[in-house]
């Protein structure tokens, strides 16, 4: 994929993504003024004219959203969103940097899956399978009561446990081929969707996403 | 202000990646109302449902408000007993109005935290709120 291509490709994803998310909060009735303004932002980007201050418009607001909300409203999810926001407004500010930029969410994306993996299986509670049993126990992200009943099931959330910790923790070695870096990225789409289904993650799937074009032109750029 | 702008941007800038690296004890809000004197037993506020069907899991997928809310307020839940007490304790309460609509007295919540004691899932209390006027949240 070419830088360019990549680019543009994450800004209409990162678009569409942010586009839903402000429909959500403008549909609850808050702080309208600053998600129609984000909105609008959005469809600026999608338009791809002068998206450089289209993308400052969304980091903008974005800061604006992290102090108006205490910080991030949804986890990592809104952390990802404002880092492929500053990557590519850094590209577009600095374009002599635009492919450090780049390059930094993709080693980004890489981390966020390697070091998640690597803090779960320095920890015997996840090793056991005991940290999933009590994620479907008595934490707040199962999305129904009758999901808890998987913490009867622990030789399922053991097996479940240690794919995760697997995956998370060989995805950097998916770099090494572009077939490897296609199926790393579809396991970790799955992994994903799991979330979303179980506990409700909708926006870590959109938003991880929109950070794979960067991954499949950093593996071609680097091992191409 | 600038101080907090830095802490608020840093760990999206350099982020740790570190989800779920320990499961600790899980916040639930709960809230009652004053009226009169007299105070309505206390309920969890934005409760799961007892059942998710896969098609409303994959409608979830691109329409999900309510539920980011409660992620929200659990997130709300844990900054506020880490520390940052004032804004959270508003946001809360304003979540917690907008959801139990037109009523009148006053709103208290508290933050009960649950985590395994043996075979039992057990809940302490954690903070209490002052009591705040609905109509005044309304506004």
């Amino acid at each position: 994929m070419s830088f360019d291509a990549m680019m543009r490709l994450t800004e209409v994803m990162l678009a569409l993504v942010i586009l839903q998310t402000c429909v959500e909060h403008y549909w609850m009735g808050r702080d309208r003024v600053l998600f129609a303004a984000r909105a609008l932002a959005c469809v600026w980007l999608l338009v791809g004219w002068q998206s450089g201050g289209a993308v400052g418009a969304l980091w903008i607001t974005h800061l604006i959203l992290l102090h108006r909300f205490g910080g991030p409203y949804n986890g990592g999810a809104d952390k990802m969103t404002m880092l492929i926001t500053t990557c590519l407004g850094a590209a577009h500010l600095f374009p002599a940097w635009q492919e450090l930029a780049m390059a930094y969410l993709a080693v980004q994306l890489v981390l966020s899956y390697f070091v998640s993996g690597y803090v779960k299986l320095v920890n015997p509670e996840w090793r056991s399978g005991q940290a999933l049993v009590d994620v479907f126990r008595f934490s707040a992200y199962p999305v129904s009561e009758r999901l808890r009943g998987w913490a009867d099931q622990p030789r399922l959330l053991w097996l479940m446990s240690w794919s995760v910790i697997g995956f998370e923790v060989i995805f950097p070695l998916t770099l090494l081929h572009p077939f490897a870096l296609l199926g790393g990225m579809v396991v970790a789409g799955t992994f994903h969707l799991a979330n979303a289904f179980l506990f409700g993650l909708n926006r870590f799937f959109w938003i991880w996403l929109c950070a794979y074009p960067s991954l499949i032109w950093f593996q071609d750029r680097i091992f191409g | 202000m600038l101080r907090r702008t830095i802490d608020l941007l840093l760990p999206a800038l350099f982020p740790s990646w570190r989800f779920f690296k320990q499961v600790g004890p899980s916040p639930r809000v709960e809230y009652r109302v004053l009226t009169g004197g007299c105070e309505s037993e206390w309920r969890e506020s934005h409760p799961i449902p007892e059942n998710v069907g896969l098609k409303r899991m994959v409608r979830r997928m691109f329409w999900n408000p309510a539920r980011n809310t409660q992620l929200y307020m659990v997130s709300l839940s844990e900054r506020l007993v880490s520390g940052l007490v004032e804004h959270s304790a508003a946001e809360l309460n304003r979540l917690i109005a907008e959801k139990i609509g037109e009523q009148d007295g006053e709103l208290q919540f508290r933050l009960m935290f649950m985590a395994p004691e043996g075979d039992q899932i057990v809940g302490t209390v954690v903070y209490e709120s002052e009591p705040v006027a609905l109509q005044e949240l309304r506004v």
